[in-house]
């Protein structure tokens, strides 16, 4: 191929890294608002991840739309790692970091050849402990990762980022840019510090060694490079050849066609095709075995330590208290399937987080043990469960979170109201308040009020309505704790008494 | 006091004296109650029978409609004001002139859910409206100069405005009894609103004599007359197909408890209203003009 024809792929290449990469946040940013009904798109990219129908296939019952992953499975075997350098949006963001950070003219950011075992023991570690049904594949795979740091940590920080901007400068631009770019209120997460900074410490990363997680952490990049040890495809050198090497020059992973070339690592990027002065590089069809054996050797011995390490480490959380069946004092979205389930489905993605309006869904830090790190807790004091809606089950790419209709997540019990009488005024204090009452969006009403007559707290006897909550028609949604006027703690909260986990299949 | 502010303060009141009775004259009745087929033709029949928007709103003014959208409920769940009465409102501020009109509330469930289920922003919009989110960047304190209440972050919209019309709905509440136009007035208010349900009665009265509404449209078109304020279930919302307006708060809201089955002697914050001097708490001593379109 000359170099006209390698530019042309090359650009066509970054085209296609940049369509996909805006249509993962168009899509993302979407799923945030619009129609609760229609948001089966949500969970489009990670249709299309082969390591969630492995997590499928484990956690059953099988889900037929993640039959979409065997695509790119057998376009790897066809074409090689294509998808790391045409389609992952993870991938163009650490691309687009390394090329930030690589000026022209100066030494090229470096990629060493050992590390670029460690996605595949880490896949392989991840894939044993998922036997286990310790199921962490999530805090890795590119798109939960993404979507994860996208939803808790890009989109609020560059919304309040973007308002403090705004109100700096004068007031119709700001009250233009408060119309059609922000957010009506600003959305806060729990735990943004610490996924921000692995998100941009990742990116960052780049400028140290290209494409750092690609090449060194991406375990979905890992599965695709063993597959692609076998594809079709093939970067053959012919007799132009001079030996000079400048397809080494702008390689995105490691190696080149020339020297060293490693096709598990070779993505399709064509800067080597686009580099050749001599056109030496050709595309051809031929079987696996014909030409150059290009493998990166991974040890048995080292395949079996580190599938032992994932075996022993799935250990360590089944063995922890978190999987007792016991109290907990954490909260899970609607639709929740019980614990054990849960955490064998869920992916840690986000998706849910990003679809809750009303910001109650956050990631869990480690008050659902180590290994619910990032899964979906609800907060009150960050936010309710709103009756009239039903998102973050329709979002749920893995149904960890059942798909719930509206009128199946209306009567679904989260967990119940408890009232602290030593903190509530109305019983402490002795005077009205009744916010929670207000707010209990059971057409019955959860929380009532009974008229008593009690000493306030200035010793003088008067009639005052006492809130109390009726645990049967509560469902748990936390409006009551997040309105509490309290100031210290609220003095209504919802705890995980009477959770509803259990979850008929269907 | 100065010499000239007494002067000037002087003429104001007795003018004020003079004129106030002419005015009162000219009106025909304080409070107007319309039950009709339509909620847009009984809240403009009603607005006309009070004497026309032009008594409320100048050529010019921009115009604050502040309905009730608090709560992520739809118009026939009776949470909010129904859009139809609010269109009519919206449209009879510009036909008097206004130069803008301004569509807001402070909301209790998520503001966009509200704005949209419950109709009112297509509504606002439709009419001409500018509809505006409660920004917390735009809460100023505002002094209410009351017993309870001082001073409390408020939306700087709603005291740059030059008319503020005040469209509540009428419905049940827990803790107050009833919701009608003097509660609606939380929805001004930013900061922990929920700190002001203890003595919430004394509360209310000091927010509706510290922030003046020059005209209130109350929506009892259909009543939540059971599990207010946020309801949800149909059973508890009756048609009562009535509109009532009045210049004065406190006579709306009396004839509002009124139509509702309350006597306003036994609610609260009326009772507190009343002890203000805002106006008649008996029903009976309130020109209240009632008629079917």
């Amino acid at each position: 191929m000359d170099r006209r024809t390698g530019r042309l792929l090359q650009r066509s290449r970054i085209l296609s890294q940049i369509l996909f990469t805006v249509l993962f946040f168009f899509l993302l940013v979407r799923s945030g608002g619009g129609d609760a009904a229609r948001l089966w798109w949500a969970g489009l990219f990670f249709y299309f991840d082969p390591l969630f129908l492995w997590v499928g296939l484990l956690a059953g019952p099988f889900l037929r739309i993640f039959l979409l992953a065997l695509a790119p499975l057998l376009l790897t075997l066809l074409l090689g790692r294509f998808f790391c350098g045409w389609v992952c949006p993870f991938g163009a963001l650490n691309q687009f970091f390394t090329w930030l950070g690589s000026r022209p003219g100066q030494r090229r950011i470096p990629v060493a050849r050992r590390p670029l075992r460690l996605k595949y023991l880490l896949l392989v570690a991840l894939l044993a402990a998922s036997l286990f049904t310790v199921q962490l594949l999530g805090w890795l795979d590119p798109f939960s990762l993404l979507t994860r740091s996208a939803a808790t940590v890009v989109l609020p920080g560059a919304n309040a980022l973007l308002q403090q901007a705004l109100l700096a400068g004068p007031e119709p631009l700001y009250e233009l840019g408060r119309r059609v770019l922000l957010t009506v209120t600003q959305r806060t997460f729990l735990q943004a510090a610490g996924i921000g900074v692995i998100f941009f410490g990742l990116l960052l990363l780049n400028l140290h060694r290209r494409r750092f997680f690609c090449n060194y952490l991406c375990p979905l990049g890992a599965l695709y490079g063993l597959l692609a040890r076998w594809s079709l495809l093939h970067l053959p050198i012919n007799d132009k050849c001079r030996s000079c090497n400048a397809c080494a020059g702008h390689c995105t992973y490691y190696g080149s066609p020339f020297k060293d070339y490693l096709k598990s690592e070779c993505v399709l990027c064509f800067n080597c095709v686009a580099d050749c002065p001599e056109a030496a590089i050709d595309l051809r069809f031929a079987l696996p075995g014909s030409g150059r054996r290009p493998a990166l050797d991974l040890g048995r011995r080292r395949l079996l330590g580190v599938s032992a390490i994932g075996l022993v480490a799935a250990a360590l959380p089944l063995a922890s208290p978190a999987r007792k069946a016991g109290a907990h004092s954490f909260l899970r979205p609607p639709g929740a399937l019980t614990e054990k389930e849960f955490l064998k489905k869920c992916i840690r993605c986000g998706a849910c987080m990003q679809a809750c309006p009303t910001n109650a869904l956050q990631p869990a830090v480690f008050q659902a043990g180590l290994e619910g790190v990032w899964t979906p807790v609800l907060v009150p004091t960050n936010g309710y469960c709103e009756y009239e809606c039903h998102r973050c089950t329709q979002v749920c790419p893995t149904r960890a979170l059942a798909r719930l209709t509206l009128k199946e997540k209306k009567q679904f019990k989260i967990g119940t109201a408890v009232i602290d009488r030593s903190a509530c005024y109305t019983y402490a204090d002795g005077y009205n308040c009744a916010v929670c009452e207000e707010h209990c969006p059971v057409p019955e009403k959860a929380i009532r009020l009974r008229e008593v007559e009690v000493h306030d707290f200035r010793g003088r006897l008067r009639k005052v309505k006492q809130v109390y909550v009726v645990p049967d028609l509560c469902i748990g949604c936390g409006i009551c704790e997040s309105v509490c006027p309290r100031t210290d703690a609220p003095a209504i909260r919802v705890g995980a008494e009477e959770e509803q986990r259990e979850i008929p299949y269907g | 006091m100065k010499r000239r502010t007494f002067v000037r303060n002087g003429i104001l009141v007795s003018s004020g004296l003079l004129v106030g009775p002419l005015v009162r004259a000219q009106a025909p009745a304080d409070v107007i109650q319309v039950k009709g087929a339509s909620p847009y033709e009984i809240t403009r029949r009603a607005v006309a029978e009070l004497g026309g928007m032009n008594r409320f709103v100048a050529r010019g003014d921009v115009v604050m409609v502040k309905p009730n959208i608090g709560w992520n409920r739809t118009p026939e769940q009776a949470a909010c004001t129904n859009p139809e009465v609010l269109r009519a409102v919206i449209e009879l501020a510009f036909a008097a002139g206004a130069k803008k009109v301004v569509v807001m509330d402070n909301t209790c469930h998520k503001a966009e859910d509200c704005y949209q289920r419950s109709g009112i922003e297509a509504m606002a919009r439709r009419a001409g409206a500018e509809v505006r989110f409660s920004d917390e960047n735009r809460l100023v304190a505002h002094d209410f100069k009351g017993e309870f209440l001082g001073k409390w972050p408020v939306y700087r919209d709603h005291l740059e405005v030059d008319k503020f019309i005040n469209v509540p709905i009428l419905k049940h509440h827990g803790s107050s009894g009833l919701t009608i136009a003097m509660k609606n007035l939380y929805g001004i208010l930013g900061g922990n609103r929920g700190k002001l349900h203890r003595d919430m009665g004394e509360n209310i009265a000091d927010l509706a004599s510290g922030f003046r509404s020059h005209l209130v449209v109350v929506d009892a078109w259909r009543v939540l007359v059971r599990n207010g304020p946020v309801g949800g279930r149909l059973s508890d919302v009756e048609e009562r197909r009535t509109v009532i307006a009045s210049g004065n708060i406190l006579h709306a809201d009396v004839a509002a408890a009124a139509l509702f089955g309350r006597d306003a002697r036994q609610v609260e914050f009326l009772q507190a209203a009343h002890a203000r001097k805002m106006g008649e708490i008996d029903i009976a001593k309130i020109a209240l003009k009632s008629l079917s379109a």
